[in-house]
């Protein structure tokens, strides 16, 4: 006699019950795998690299959002002050004054406030600018570069993929964590764009 | 369609033509704009209360002597205002770890004020900070150590360096001009004062943005300023420090950051200065000296600090930064007078621009340092021939780029300094860059002021400290 137990035959039916029991399972068990990474890991968010931009003046043209998602930032540590500013006034103007034939930026989004003799201060007016970069070019090219751009995330829609960054010249765009979604010049090094800004 | 509907119909649209007639004629598209006007920064109008200067009225000497050695760099731009050390020198061609060796250094006030050279003694004309004043203050070129001092009280803020001229030596005299335009001459050797003038009361002189850099000229007995203001140039007795002749501002051009340049142009001696304004030429002799013999305000840029370049032919090189770029021009004479013909005017990015140093011409062909704005080769040491500044010969390449600093040339080999403290050695070449050594010497920033060499050592600054090196065999 035959002790071994001999197991009964799984039917055709009984098989595709499991299968799809398994199936389920681990469709389940991905889901909820990927639901916890997402909820656990950091989002990406376009911005610039101040060190990479050269003010093209394409983030005015080219973001989704009208007026542009991209605004001039100004990093007070590095700014001089000047009276004669790069990033003011028109090269060459006629006076080194806040007329409006002497401003630079085409929407006077530039703040101009005396300090004390030879001192200005200089304040974004984010709701006028439109990201054209002509102030940011002025200011790198005969000031200390303390104007630059960025992506403000306020009104940014983070699209998959940026216009803009589709026709930087410069690569300058790029995907930085949501949790330090802006790269502030002072704060990071030039040229690490991958470093975290702080 | 009946009559009523066609009615209402036009009726409707009649009314709706009506009201947006009336709202495009009352609708003023305008009623948001802000109109930019001057004053909006709330600028103040400076000091209010006079401030008393009475220039040269200190001195301190500080019981030290110098050995009397042969090289002068005598003022800005050299003996022969081409920046190149005429005098023969025998200097190292490469240097090895430890050289170039720094024989001395001296702290000094902030600021961009270079040295002049002469017989063993050195000449700057410092800012001291905390006793504020405007300090002429004589070095032993041996030692580096302090002989004598003239100052004068004096507020200069900050402002991007305070102190930025370079002095102008003779045997009997030193001029100097303070950062607010105070003009001051002393005895050589021992620092008596012999006579001061004020430009800024004198002549309503307005002192240019961080301070003026003109660099005062002395020729035979007589010192040339440009004030600006109620004269554009005048010539002062250096003896005696009586004004000989003033040449009026009829163009109320504004004092630059330029210096005068004397030249001979179609067979007349001149003074050439690119002003705030524009260009002209002062007859330095004859009958009619101190007349202007020609001006031009093709040349109209508010920042001008490189002087003004001739070439061999007579064309005049002018150059400017923030954006201005560069001229050449061409003085023809017109019977009694000279016409001033624009021969080619360009962008930085353009062709050879220079921002705050004066180029230097070298065989033939033409150096100097582009500014941030000059495109592609931006910050680059650039060669061009002068029958096409805009060609480029050769650059220093994108990985050898400068700043604003100063550029000279000895013995063969041109010294340049990078705002950093960095001192590059190359042999001027008309064909192509040749870099000889590079060291950094000082670990300041902007390294600005001019070189002064002779005797084999080299003079150059930070915006803090000078030191003497020595680059002899």
């Amino acid at each position: 006699m035959n002790d071994k137990k001999t197991s009964k035959p799984t039917n055709r039916r009984e098989f595709i019950q499991k299968g799809m029991r398994a199936t389920l399972g681990l469709s389940l068990a991905g889901l909820a795998g990927v639901a916890a990474f997402k909820a656990s890991a950091d989002d990406y968010v376009w911005q610039i690299d101040p060190f990479k931009c050269v003010s093209c003046g394409r983030c005015a043209d080219y973001c989704v959002v009208t007026p542009s998602a991209v605004k001039c930032v100004h990093a007070y540590d590095l700014c001089g002050y000047c009276d004669l500013c790069g990033g003011y006034l028109k090269p060459d103007a006629n006076a080194l004054s806040t007329a409006a034939e002497n401003q630079l930026c085409p929407t006077a989004a530039i703040k101009r406030k005396f300090v004390e003799d030879p001192y200005f201060e200089y304040e974004i007016i984010e709701t006028l600018c439109i990201g054209c970069a002509k102030c940011v070019e002025g200011c790198s090219a005969f000031g200390n570069g303390s104007l630059h751009l960025q992506v403000r995330h306020d009104l940014c829609v983070n699209c998959n993929e940026c216009s803009i960054a589709r026709v930087c010249p410069a690569d300058a765009f790029l995907r930085v964590p949501a949790s330090s979604p802006y790269l502030i010049k002072g704060d990071f090094t030039t040229g690490n764009s991958t470093s975290n800004p702080t | 369609m009946n009559g009523s509907f066609k009615n209402i119909l036009v009726g409707g649209i009649v009314l709706v033509a009506i009201v947006a007639f009336v709202f495009w004629q009352t609708k003023d598209p305008t009623v948001d704009f802000q109109a930019s006007m001057p004053g909006e920064d709330n600028r103040q109008a400076g000091n209010l209360v006079q401030e008393i200067i009475n220039i040269g009225e200190h001195f301190n000497f500080f019981e030290h002597s110098a050995p009397e050695m042969n090289g002068t760099w005598p003022r800005f731009r050299g003996e022969n205002f081409d920046n190149i050390v005429g005098e023969k020198q025998n200097l190292k061609d490469s240097w090895t770890a430890d050289e170039p060796e720094v024989l001395w250094s001296v702290e000094l006030g902030e600021g961009h004020a270079g040295p002049a050279i002469y017989k063993g003694m050195v000449y700057l004309l410092d800012y001291d900070e905390e006793k504020r004043e405007d300090a002429l203050r004589c070095f032993s070129f041996a030692d580096g150590k302090e002989i004598w001092r003239r100052s004068y009280e004096i507020h200069v803020k900050r402002n991007h360096g305070m102190s930025r001229t370079v002095p102008a030596v003779t045997e009997e005299h030193v001029v100097t001009i303070g950062p607010r335009c105070q003009v001051m001459c002393v005895d050589r050797l021992t620092g008596d004062l012999t006579w001061g003038l004020d430009m800024l009361s004198e002549y309503d002189t307005e002192i240019p943005q961080w301070y003026t850099a003109q660099c005062p000229l002395i020729d035979g007995d007589k010192v040339i300023l440009a004030p600006g203001g109620r004269a554009i140039m005048i010539a002062v007795d250096i003896h005696s420090g009586k004004v000989l002749w003033e040449a009026p501002n009829e163009m109320q051009w504004k004092m630059s950051h330029s210096s005068i340049m004397p030249m001979t142009l179609n067979g007349r001696k001149m003074y050439v200065y690119s002003a705030a304004g524009g260009v002209c030429g002062v007859a330095a002799d004859g009958p009619d000296e101190g007349q202007i013999l020609w001006q031009s305000n093709a040349w109209n840029h508010s920042v001008v600090a490189p002087s003004p370049v001739v070439f061999d032919d007579g064309r005049i090189f002018l150059t400017a930064g923030y954006g201005a770029g560069s001229m050449m021009i061409k003085v023809v004479p017109d019977g009694n007078k000279f016409n001033v013909e624009v021969l080619t005017e360009y962008s930085p990015k353009d062709g050879l621009a220079c921002e705050q140093q004066t180029p230097v011409i070298w065989e033939g062909h033409m150096f100097g340092i582009l500014p941030k704005d000059g495109g592609a080769n931006r910050n680059q040491l650039v060669c061009v021939h002068p029958d096409d500044v805009q060609k480029v010969v050769w650059t220093s390449g994108k990985t050898t780029r400068f700043g604003l600093g100063p550029y000279l040339i000895a013995d063969g080999k041109m010294y340049i300094l990078s705002d950093d403290g960095t001192l590059t050695m190359i042999k001027p070449d008309t064909k192509q860059y040749i870099q000889l050594a590079q060291k950094k010497i000082m670990d300041g920033h902007d390294a600005w002021a001019p070189l002064a060499i002779a005797d084999g050592r080299l003079l150059m600054r930070d915006s803090k400290t000078m030191v003497c090196l020595d680059i002899g065999k």
